[in-house]
């Protein structure tokens, strides 16, 4: 009998593609909503990118009661209160989120308050805590990379103690996920560059790590092979809304994977080079990939092996040795790493990105040791292993 | 028929071997934290009064150890003094007897999903180093490599068997203690 064992769980509506947004009033009226606030940051509204969400709500008679802009880069409890205070007393009956990682984390803690009750989100930080559905939620991302729109996760801090919160529940999972071409159309290179390594960490090592399962090996695997296919492509035409869709595909696919399989070191050390240097999370993901597969070779180099028909397509994986395939996976990431760096600087080693010294290099390793996702990693990992992989990270 | 005569005896089993184990963990904890220097160092790191649970779901069998300053544990048996800091929670007997007879690694039961953590995640991560630490010294290498990621490298067969004699020879002593008291 096979000691194989897996689970695997998405309940998340996906609508994606052209007029997507169209059908937010459709979705919504099925939930019985009929008052929807719309939580998001100053940028997407800067953007214009509440525009055709608006217009789609009110050309089928659906008005958005309340919109709250002012979610920060990293959300807080104060912030989770204030919202949360607007939509009881504009009394909304659902959320859309709108943005990136903070403000889809921001919606998904209000939706705790307002369902729940109380001012105090803090209480109920943890995993399993919640117990009972929460209000409609509808997600609309505006970045393609941190796959939030279908993770049942969301962190935010506690100002007061200065410490992150993570919350875990399944009912933090939107009801939809509306992936629509227009919201990441006007994203700048570098951004997208990012935000579409982290997608591509997501499901590299979803494939790679310990938790991999054929399902969430299904979703990675298509993840990788449309970041490979699309990314330079947009690049070089960022209003290309096929790539553009495709990449957001690709996001919300290495979401599902990663979050029914969880990730390893390259997650461990951005998290930490996060917190200590302040660099972006796709930029990081972007950065240690490359150095953690090598770290990791021999312990994944079947999974790697069959990636390198994804990353490269047929011709290359065909006419590649397979005692070579896992080396020329790796190989095809830094390429696809220095074509980035060639379009929009993105920064391929830590020197590069100007923000590190190497003296934090002890710092990072130490609190990367700390970081849950290191438990799923496949191969063990101490601070000298840490430090040596930060090293060969480093220039 | 016959197995269904049997089925009550083997949870029985199972939830004695997985109590008892918990006792031998619980007490080895303490013991390894007084004989390692690496042991010590990772607890160090975590504050004084701090609790660690490992429990069987619902209400099963329990350890609770607790770390009462300079990387030193304490083992508290099944009733903590206090609410605990962090608890790893096996979702089901089953899920825990496969990891403590060694035919699930603790890394792929946590991949698994066999078991929960409530509380600081980091901490965690740090208690399960600690465990593997013990894992690989009271262990035969054969066994250890069954419950633990990776044996370590460094980990010498002299080194080894005087932690290993040293830890026992606490165990023993402190379940002899438990007896008399």
């Amino acid at each position: 009998m096979s000691n194989t064992y897996y689970e695997f769980f998405c309940p998340v509506k996906v609508i994606a593609g052209k007029a997507a947004l169209e059908h937010i009033p459709y979705e919504l009226s099925g939930l019985a909503a009929k008052r929807p606030m719309i939580v998001t940051d100053k940028g997407v509204r800067a953007a214009g990118l509440l525009d055709p969400v608006i217009a789609a709500c009110e050309e089928s008679g659906l008005e958005i009661i309340s919109i709250y802009d002012d979610v920060p880069p990293d959300s807080s409890t104060t912030v989770v209160r204030d919202i949360a205070a607007v939509y009881r007393k504009e009394k909304c009956d659902s959320i859309i989120a709108i943005g990136g990682g903070s403000a889809i984390d921001t919606g998904k803690a209000v939706n705790i308050l307002v369902s729940e009750g109380g001012d105090d989100v803090a209480k109920y930080t943890g995993a399993g805590v919640l117990k009972r559905p929460l209000k409609p939620f509808l997600v609309v991302p505006t970045t393609a990379g941190t796959g939030s729109e279908v993770t049942s996760i969301a962190v935010i801090t506690d100002e007061k103690k200065g410490v992150k919160l993570p919350f875990t529940s399944s009912y933090l999972l939107p009801n939809a996920a509306v992936i629509d071409p227009r919201m990441t159309l006007t994203l700048p290179p570098h951004i997208t560059a990012a935000t579409a390594m982290d997608a591509m960490t997501h499901a590299i090592e979803s494939f790679t790590c310990m938790a991999k399962n054929p399902l969430s090996d299904a979703y990675a695997a298509a993840a990788i092979k449309k970041v490979s296919r699309s990314l330079l492509q947009v690049m070089d035409n960022p209003k290309d809304s096929d790539g553009r869709l495709e990449l957001a595909q690709a996001s919300t696919m290495a979401g599902i994977a990663f979050s029914n399989s969880m990730v390893g070191l390259v997650h461990s050390l951005g998290h930490a080079t996060g917190a200590i240097c302040h660099l972006p999370h796709g930029l990081c993901m972007s950065l240690y990939l490359p150095y953690v597969l090598e770290y990791n070779l021999e312990t994944i180099r079947e999974p790697l092996s069959e990636l390198l028909l994804h990353l490269e397509g047929p011709e290359v994986y065909a006419a590649t040795p397979s005692s070579r395939r896992a080396e020329a996976s790796i190989s095809a990431l830094r390429k696809l790493r220095d074509a980035l760096y060639k379009r929009c600087k993105l920064p391929r080693t830590l020197k590069e990105t100007g923000k590190v010294t190497e003296d934090q290099l002890d710092q990072i390793a130490e609190m990367a040791l700390d970081d849950g996702s290191i438990m799923f990693n496949p191969k063990e990992v101490n601070l000298k292993d840490a430090r040596a992989v930060l090293q060969r990270a480093w220039a | 028929m016959l197995a269904k005569r049997i089925q009550p005896m083997a949870s029985q089993a199972k939830r004695l071997y997985v109590e008892l184990m918990f006792q031998v963990m619980g007490r080895a904890l303490q013991a390894v934290s007084e004989v390692d220097s690496e042991v010590q160092a990772e607890a160090r790191t975590l504050p004084e009064g701090f609790l660690f649970e490992m429990m069987v779901m619902p209400d099963g069998s329990k350890l609770i150890v607790e770390h009462i300053g300079d990387g030193r544990f304490h083992y508290h048996g099944d009733s903590a003094p206090r609410p605990v800091d962090v608890s790893i929670k096996f979702k089901h007997l089953t899920h825990a007897f496969l990891v403590l007879s060694f035919q699930e690694k603790t890394s792929v039961a946590f991949a698994n999903d066999r078991m929960l953590v409530d509380g600081d995640v980091s901490y965690a991560v740090r208690m399960t180093r600690v465990l593997n630490r013990l894992e690989a010294f009271i262990l035969p290498k054969i066994i250890a490599e069954r419950a633990v990621k990776e044996y370590p490298a460094n980990l010498h067969l002299p080194e080894k068997l005087i932690s290993a004699a040293q830890i026992y020879l606490k165990v023993a002593t402190h379940f002899v203690q438990t007896v008399r008291a």
